[in-house]
């Protein structure tokens, strides 16, 4: 132990003798690190939200599609989808799309048909009545707007469609709520042009989940023009969403992460006369082979390990506290999202580890191979 | 006066089977006594610093054997070879080969890191061997700031911090002044009055002809000329 101790404290005597040099390994080690470690954050961080959002999303939904675009959907399909076996319940959504022209954001519009579960106000309460409406935080930031004042709209016939605000939704289910304004069914389809016996779409629950499928073959089949998504499927869209993003952007930026690569590599790997020599001198005078990789080995994972750290730190601080300013043009490009989006901080220990054990173990790996070479050719050779 | 080192038709070829082989020691066999102060004589080229490396384990020869105690080295591995280079073998090299950004009292502990001794031994017995020497209020000092002196006496130091029975000099003299190379002899006779072998490559005359050497091993284009002095 006592051996390990001094080899220890020499392996950092010889990172401050050399400190320059270690400190430009660690900074762009850092970097590396900490834009890895940003995309992963930010991407986790969306699927989870996303999962989290359609814990509670129906099983089934129903949409209609004319002419390859989605359509509104006539009501009555209800009565056949329920005489389906299997099909516990079946109901129409009203949403869409608002855009306000005065803050430049897109919003959504949900009118409420019933009370939905995973939609938590922070303050305030759901509308209960015609002319009354809850919205996300960005909508509130945006339109400076506040609990018991007006919100206005134009509506599809451009007549002025004015709600008092009741609620205001709380920042754990941003994804969904952030942009979003939900009203009573009847303000919703005065709004986004819907008539009295069309929906946006339908939503089903079925007794048993592994009967979707079949439900929704059915469907398909005797509802013409009708197009099911499961639960699953949206959520397998998504994630592939933010894996493709993700993967897009560690293509663009493969070029810098190269070269950033071959610097680290060319000034880790590269042993200066002087090193050498001093690999020389330890053996000289009396360090054995495995004291030198030891040493080298501390060295290593000292820079290593600070700058992994200081990385995931980074780009914790980078994603969670600055709004992923760097990555989010690229990452959310996300209309829906606008006008603006906070991410919960989400950790998966999984990339931590994967992210070690691809980085910290081949570099600090890497860095050994060439004093180990030294250290095992006779002191005499290396010295002269 | 019993044997510590001899060796036994050693030769020694670098880069063997290549173009640019080299053959620079052919059968070397020497003796030199324990507490004996042997010289190895001859110009540049000849041989001396090679033997040097043979016999204190920091290369392995291509033929023969080197007994050290008694003991055949040339065979054994790596970490035996560093115990022994640690134990019985203090080095003092042309340049110092000191390690530059550690202070004298650093560079002097290094022989004793990679062992099981207590830092705080470690650090008690380089402040003796640092008072000794004279360097006390240097100790703190980046060897590269020492004088050309210092360094020298910091470079004996620390061949001596693991007292070992052996001191290995390789061109000792060749940077220092007159002045200097006389200190340095000193304190290698007085090593050896303490009972540790010397043995010194150089081929600088200000060091031939000095009473207290027993052994001289004259050497030419990696033979042995002539060995006089012998007990």
């Amino acid at each position: 132990m006592e051996r390990h101790k001094k080899i220890l404290e020499y392996s950092l005597s010889s990172l401050s003798r050399r400190k320059y040099k270690n400190l430009s390994i660690i900074v762009v080690y850092t970097l590396m690190v900490a834009f890895m470690a940003s995309i992963l954050f930010m991407t986790h961080s969306f699927k989870e939200e996303a999962l989290s959002v359609f814990t509670n999303a129906p099983d089934l939904i129903v949409q209609k599609v004319t002419g390859g675009r989605h359509d509104l959907i006539p009501v009555d399909y209800i009565q056949f989808i329920e005489k389906i076996p299997g099909v516990k319940s079946a109901t129409p959504r009203y949403w869409g799309y608002y855009y306000d022209a005065t803050t430049d954001g897109t919003y959504t519009i949900i009118g409420l048909t019933e009370n939905r579960e995973e939609l938590k106000l922070v303050r305030g309460a759901m509308p209960a009545s015609g002319g009354e409406c809850a919205i996300g935080r960005g909508i509130m930031e945006a339109r400076m707007a506040y609990i018991g004042g007006e919100i206005l709209f134009f509506d599809s016939k451009r007549e002025v469609l004015t709600l008092s605000i009741a609620g205001i939704f709380e920042a754990e289910s941003d994804l969904l709520t952030n942009d979003l304004i939900v009203m009573r069914k009847e303000d919703s389809l005065r709004l986004l042009g819907i008539p009295d016996n069309k929906a946006t779409d339908l939503a089903v629950e079925v007794y048993n989940e592994t009967e979707v499928n079949t439900i929704a073959r059915k469907i398909t089949f005797n509802l013409h023009g009708t197009r099911p998504i499961t639960k699953n499927e949206i959520l397998r869209t998504y994630d592939s969403l933010f894996n493709w993003r993700a993967g897009m952007i560690f293509a663009v930026f493969i070029g810098p992460l190269a070269a950033f690569c071959i610097l680290v590599w060319d000034k880790a790997t590269g042993l200066s006369a002087e090193e050498r020599k001093e690999i020389g001198i330890l053996k000289a005078i009396g360090w054995d082979s495995s004291d030198i990789l030891e040493q080298k080995l501390y060295e290593g994972a000292a820079i290593s390990l600070t700058s992994f750290l200081t990385g995931i730190i980074l780009a914790y601080i980078h994603i969670y506290f600055f709004d992923a300013s760097f990555l989010a043009p690229a990452l959310k490009g996300w209309s829906v999202l606008f006008p603006s989006y906070r991410l919960m901080p989400q950790i998966n220990l999984y990339h931590i580890f994967s992210m070690f054990f691809l980085i910290v173990v081949p570099y600090t790996a890497v860095t050994i191979i060439p004093s180990w070479k030294v250290s095992v050719t006779d002191p005499d050779v290396v010295m002269r | 006066m019993d044997t510590i080192i001899k060796t036994t038709g050693i030769s020694k070829i670098y880069n063997p089977g290549m173009p640019d082989e080299m053959r620079a020691l052919s059968d070397i066999n020497i003796e030199i006594g324990r507490e004996e102060i042997a010289l190895l004589k001859g110009p540049s080229g000849s041989g001396k610093t090679t033997l040097l490396s043979l016999i204190g384990c920091m290369s392995r020869p291509s033929e023969g054997s080197i007994f050290i105690n008694g003991k055949d080295v040339a065979g054994l591995p790596e970490r035996f070879l560093a115990e022994i280079r640690r134990k019985t073998f203090g080095f003092i090299f042309q340049h110092f080969n000191l390690i530059r950004g550690l202070s004298a009292l650093e560079n002097i502990m290094l022989p004793l890191y990679p062992t099981n001794i207590k830092i705080s031994e470690i650090r008690e017995r380089t402040e003796t061997i640092i008072m000794d020497f004279g360097l006390l209020d240097k100790k703190k000092t980046l060897v590269e700031r020492l004088s050309g002196g210092e360094q020298q006496r910091t470079a004996i130091a620390r061949a001596l911090i693991g007292n070992p029975d052996i001191i290995l000099a390789d061109e000792p003299t060749a940077h220092l002044d007159t002045k200097l190379s006389e200190e340095l002899l000193e304190i290698l006779f007085a090593l050896n009055k303490k009972g540790k072998t010397i043995i010194i490559a150089t081929h600088d005359p200000f060091v031939y002809g000095r009473d207290m050497i027993g052994r001289i091993i004259e050497m030419r284009d990696g033979t042995i000329q002539e060995v006089t002095g012998s007990s």
